[in-house]
This record gives C-alpha cells, structure tokens and sequence, in this order.
C-alpha cells in the first residue's frame, strides 16, 4: 500500500515506480547515509559489532526476501547457501590467494550456482512441498561442510586472512564497518532495482499467480531458477563477509537455526517489501541483545533469579514473534508507512 | 549510549555459559560452579585483594551470541573469559588471539591447546584425543579380541576424539578399528548402529556424546543382548546417565578426569561439601559437571592469584605457562601447562558402574 500526498499526481507507470518519490524522500535518505557513514566514530565496538552482524544479516535477508517473500517460493535452506559462501570465500581466498574484492562476487557466483541446483525441483514443487526440498538443501550441504574435509576443513573448520584492502587489513569492527556499508548499500539498492524492472514484475507475477504470468509469456521455469540464484548469490556474499568478519569457518554457524532466523527476519520485517528485509534483520539481530540487556540488569540485582530470567527470555522471543504475527501480520514496514503517513499529514490531517 | 563505568579496584572476569541451551543440562551445574568458585575468592581476599566481577552471560549454544557477549566483554574490560562449548570457542579463537584475553573453555578438543596456533586458550580437563586414546591403552591391556568401534554424532564435539587421532592411535598401539557408527545427540534409537556394530565384532566401543544419546546406546544394546564394552568420554558419564539408563548403566566405563561428588577422601571434594553446606545448605548433590566448572575457574583464579604485576593477557599466560603440577585439590591429575602445550591435564581415571555407583577400576592413567 502506497500512502502518497493528496495532489501528487503520477502522469506515468515510470514515475509510481520511482526510487525517490519525491525530493524530500531523496534528501533524507542521502543524508541518513551520510550519518551512516559518519556514525562510527562516535560509537565504541559494540555497538560496531552489532551494526556489522546487522548488516550481514541484511544482505541474507534481501536475497531471501526476493525469494520468498517477491517469488513466493518458501526457502528453508538459506542458513546453509549463507554456509556456501562462507566456505567458498574461505576456500578461494587460501587458494589462489586472491583479493577479497574479487573472492566476495566469485564466492556469490558460486552460491548462485548451488542455490539454483537446488531450486529445480521448485518447477514441480510448490509451498509447504518445497520447504521440505529446500529443507533437504539445507541438511545435505551442513552433512557436506562436515565431510568434505578437503575443502572445508571439516569440523576443525577453516581459517582464513582478514581482507586486504590495498594494504589495510579489516581486522577490527571499526574498518570492517566502511566495508560492509558500502556492499550494504550497493546490494540493496540493486535488489531494489530488480524488484522495479522486468525481472521484477515477473517475479511478483509467479508469486501472484503463476498460470496467469505462465499465459502471458513468462518462462516459469527460468525465472524460478533466476530467483534461487539471486537470492543464493545475496547469501553467499552475506556468508563470505561472515567469513571475513570471524575469520574462522566451522559447520556450526550454519545451521537449521541460522535459515529459520532469516525466514522470521523477512516475516517480521515485511513479506515481498526490501524495506523489510532490513527492519526485520535489525530486529532480529537486536532483540536478544536487548533481552539480554534486561536479563543482566535484573540478575545482577536479584542474582537468585538468573536461570528463570534465562527462561523467560527463550520465552520472550517467541512471543514477540507470535504478537507480531498476530498484530501486525504485514510486518514491521506496514507500521513504519502508517508512522510516516501520520507524520505527512500532521498536525492537521484531512 | 549505555556507558557503564568499573571500578578500578575490581577485577572483571567474562563468563559464557549455557543455561537454556540445548547444552543447559550440563551448561547449569557447571555455571553454579563457576559461580561459587568466584564467590569463594572473593570471600578469601578476591584476587590480591580486588573484589571480583563475574560477568555471567547464558549464550544459549548460539555463536552469533557468543561473540556479542565476547564484544561486549572487552567493552567492560574483562582480564579473562571462561568459555564453554567448541563451535564458539572456535569462533572466537581468533578474536582472543588478537586481543590477548586468556580464554579457558569446556571444549576439549585437541587443536586448540597448541599454542601455535591459539596461544591463549587453555584448558583444565583431558582432550577428547586424549580420553580416546587412553581408552584405547585401556581395551589394549584388558581386552581378548582388541577390536573397537567408535560411536559418535556428527558434529565437530563427536568426531574430534577420533579422527584423525583416535584412528591413528588405535592403528599404532594394534588396536583393531572394526566400525563407526554415527548417532545423533537427541537420538531415542540406536538398533541399527548397535546390530552394525555387533555384527562387526567390536569388542568395546568408544562413545563420544552426551547424556541423552549415550542412555538410548546403552539401553538399545540391553535390549538387543549386544555383548560389546561401552567407553564414554567424560559427557556421557555421571549420576545422570544412572538416572537415565537404570540398570542398562550396569558396567558402563567412563573416562573422567574429575572427582566425584560421593569421594569425600579426595580435599577438593571434602572442600566442596563444606562450601556447599554454607553456600547452599539445601543442596545434598552436585553433578559432576559443578566440579568440573569449579575445577576450572579454580585454576584461572588461583592463576590470577598469581600473576605478578598487571593483568594484562601477556602477563596471566605467563603465569598459567609456569604452572608445573598444580594441585587442584585432587579435583584433577595435576594441572601442567607449559610454552607448547594448554592441555592442562592429560592423566585421567577410567570408571565403571557397578550397582549404581561409579566406582574408579584404575589408577591415573596418562595419554603419554
């Protein structure tokens, strides 16, 4: 749903689907990126970590989002393509030694190809069916990262050098920080872009109904293969930059927990919305640092309550989630347009 | 932004623990044991003389956490972190290296105690490779046949006591290797492995897992009449397998490097009952994972105890690098690290259940 001002008439089908739908929507996203940029020297590495593990967390969100969420076509194995990229990443950087800036695309490309193996059974398969095929994606590569020793390292895991960036080594939160902002930046907005172009539309017309956009000339197949891609590719670079960031690959950071994570990143964030993805990360990845914040407040003042407050916070997960479901099923990026809405008509609405 | 200020007069120590993880069986009692560990310095002087802040953090089993707590350890300015589980210990190897924080962890597994590599890792217990391989001195000086099979889950805690270590030790001392066999963790059946297994003719088998998955082993193989030995490394082995199993416990060998709770001759435990008595009087039994933690902590502080000048992480390795034969109270074998190896212990006992109880059938037994 768009909320437009009254008087903001589009005289074309370019115009409804431009980025920047007016001049002041441009300048406040300029100018949010410039405090982006700016932010990090005024905050310590905490808050650093946790904006880096945030936007790693969004790039696996958007690719995830393009294929859930646009494409419609449920995937429960993104945790591990995020674990193809890793280990692709890990493996070519010991290899051949190449610069990060080439290792992060070629390790994308390679995800890509992996995804779009496993997705051709979704040309027969379909919701609750495919989720349990990409399930079986999911727990075939984890049994391949524990097995094929030779190139992951097996259980003792693989280890890697920091980025090199013309001799700047991005060993801390701080320089990690530039880097991953930037591919943030250019990943997103490219996802944004293929969800406004042709691609796009086809896309959103397999989700919406796949007969009609079969009748009208989309090649199904394709373009259901195209999205495993994509979406592969935007978890192979957020795995190579998580084997960036810690340097050290082993099969536990990519578990079934990992995919379920991202799948409720896209659901609380906004299903089909790329503005979701992003909320939804931020959310996902903060939330239990929050209820740990809370859980250490309280238990350091009543210390007998730690192992219940341990409980409740499980617990509180859950139910933040099974609220959101309930209240606000469209997710986090409906509230936000009703927020911005109410704010383009105060103090005097109609 | 929260900015949180410490006193300089006190010493910060980061704890990552799994309380509600799906490690929180074993993770709960050995965090009480870290716990009353640091109360009991503090109560006695703290370390030389500065009160200690335990900062206690419940990780759940998740590395994505586990290296949130670590950041938001250094933010607090932690001297030293005790860790738990291997995928986060692994994970953070590389930050702790870099930062210099001296990290003791309940991962035992082999290749983090080579200093090369992770210079600032250390543990109090015996390495998986370690257990395994004195299990298998074990099956070579007791067993007819000297066949064994190793039982396993597929994770990186299952297969490191065995490959490769395991493999070649078994290999070098003649100890015929005949199966493998993968059980999960959360396995509630293990016929087909065990029927495998016995088909094979394994003579003992040596069972990397935990609780859980270790009674299912046990009470299948009742069951089914299978007549192999069964070795558990330490996390199979406790009063709560007892409880688990019941009588298909019967016979079971542990490999334990830590004291039991019921060993009252041992100092260490005589000690922990006394503190235990005045700490928490309505408790009759600690697991053996209370001491383990307790164990270890009790090695990190009384290292700390000891360091001469700051406490900087150069100057605590330094220290923890000198320790020649610490005596644990008797908790442990003594307790050794030295320039090229953080293994800390490397003797341990081998135990059997005999009606009920776990009752030690050999004496310490090193790997070496």
């Amino acid at each position: 749903m768009n909320y437009t001002n009254c008087g903001d008439f589009k005289t074309s089908y370019k115009k409804d689907t431009e980025i920047y739908q007016s001049l002041f929507s441009k300048i406040s996203i300029y100018s949010f990126l410039v405090f982006l940029f700016i932010l990090p020297f005024f905050i310590d590495d905490y808050f650093l970590y946790l904006l880096n593990i945030i936007m790693i967390a969004i790039i696996g969100a958007v690719g995830l989002n393009i294929l859930t969420g646009i494409t419609g076509l449920i995937s429960l194995g993104q945790g591990a393509f995020v674990g193809v990229g890793a280990y692709a990443a890990g493996y070519i950087s010991n290899k051949f030694g190449l610069n990060f800036i080439l290792v992060i695309p070629i390790a994308g490309f390679i995800t890509a190809l992996v995804g779009m193996v496993f997705g051709i059974p979704s040309l027969r398969l379909k919701g609750l069916y495919l989720s349990i095929a990409t399930l079986a994606a999911q727990f075939i590569l984890e049994f391949v990262f524990i097995r094929a020793e030779s190139i992951t390292g097996g259980v003792t895991g693989l280890s890697l050098d920091y980025a090199n960036f013309f001799n700047i080594h991005l060993d801390n939160d701080f320089k990690f920080y530039f880097f991953a902002l930037l591919l943030t930046i250019i990943l997103v907005t490219a996802a944004k872009n293929i969800v406004r172009t042709k691609i796009g539309r086809a896309f959103l017309s397999i989700r919406d109904n796949y007969i009609a956009a079969e009748a009208m000339g989309i090649n199904i197949f394709q373009y259901k293969i195209l999205s495993f891609g994509i979406s592969s590719f935007y978890a192979g670079v957020a795995g190579a930059m998580w084997a960036y960031y810690v340097t050290i690959i082993t099969p536990e950071h990519f578990t079934i927990g990992v995919s379920i994570q991202y799948l409720s990143m896209i659901i609380i964030g906004g299903l089909g919305k790329i503005l979701g993805s992003i909320f939804g990360a931020i959310f996902i990845t903060i939330l239990p640092e929050i209820l740990r914040f809370v859980a250490d407040q309280f238990t350091s003042n009543f210390p007998f309550l730690t192992q219940a407050f341990a409980s409740i916070r499980e617990a509180a997960f859950g139910i933040v989630i099974i609220l959101f479901l309930l209240f606000e099923p469209e997710g986090i990026v409906r509230r936000w347009n009703l927020i911005k809405a109410y704010f383009k008509l105060w103090p005097f609405s109609y | 932004m929260f900015q949180i200020v410490y006193a300089a007069d006190k010493v910060t120590i980061g704890a990552l623990v799994d309380l509600t993880g799906p490690t929180g069986d074993v993770g709960k009692p050995y965090a009480d044991g870290i716990r009353d560990c640091v109360r009991y310095f503090n109560e006695n002087g703290g370390v030389n003389g500065k009160e200690i802040d335990l900062l206690m953090v419940d990780y759940q089993y998740k590395i994505p956490q586990a290296i949130a707590a670590y950041k938001d350890f250094l933010r607090k300015k932690v001297v030293a972190i005790h860790g738990w589980g291997t995928g986060d210990t692994e994970a953070l190897s590389k930050f702790i290296t870099k930062d210099k924080i001296p990290y003791f962890s309940a991962s035992y597994s082999e290749h983090i105690t080579n200093p090369a590599n992770n210079p600032y890792n250390f543990l109090v217990g015996v390495t998986y490779s370690d257990q395994a391989r004195i299990a298998l001195k074990f099956i070579k000086e007791n067993g007819k046949k000297k066949t064994v099979a190793f039982v396993y889950n597929d994770t990186g805690f299952g297969r490191s006591p065995f490959f490769p270590d395991g493999e070649e030790y078994a290999k070098k001392i003649g100890v015929e290797l005949v199966d493998k066999q993968v059980v999960d963790l959360k396995a509630l059946d293990a016929t087909s492995q065990l029927l495998n297994l016995s088909k094979a003719g394994a003579e003992y088998a040596l069972v990397q897992e935990t609780y859980m998955a270790t009674s299912t082993i046990l009470k299948d193989a009742k069951k089914l009449g299978v007549d192999t030995k069964f070795i558990g490394l330490n996390w199979t082995f406790g009063k709560t397998l007892i409880e688990l199993a019941k009588d298909a416990a019967e016979g079971f060998y542990g490999t334990n490097p830590f004291a039991l709770w019921e060993q009252t001759d041992v100092k260490g435990i005589q000690f922990l009952h006394d503190l235990n008595k005045k700490y928490n009087p309505d408790i009759t039994y600690r697991k053996i994972n209370y001491i383990q933690g307790f164990s270890s902590m009790y090695v990190l502080l009384s290292a700390l105890n000891q360091t001469k000048g700051e406490l900087t992480g150069e100057n605590i390795k330094k220290t923890l690098e000198s320790f020649k034969d610490f005596d644990t109270m008797g908790l442990t074998a003594p307790v050794t690290f030295t320039k090229d190896s953080h293994k800390g212990v490397n003797a341990l006992k081998i135990y059997q259940i005999q009606n009920g109880k776990m009752v030690p059938v050999t004496d310490y037994i090193s790997a070496e």
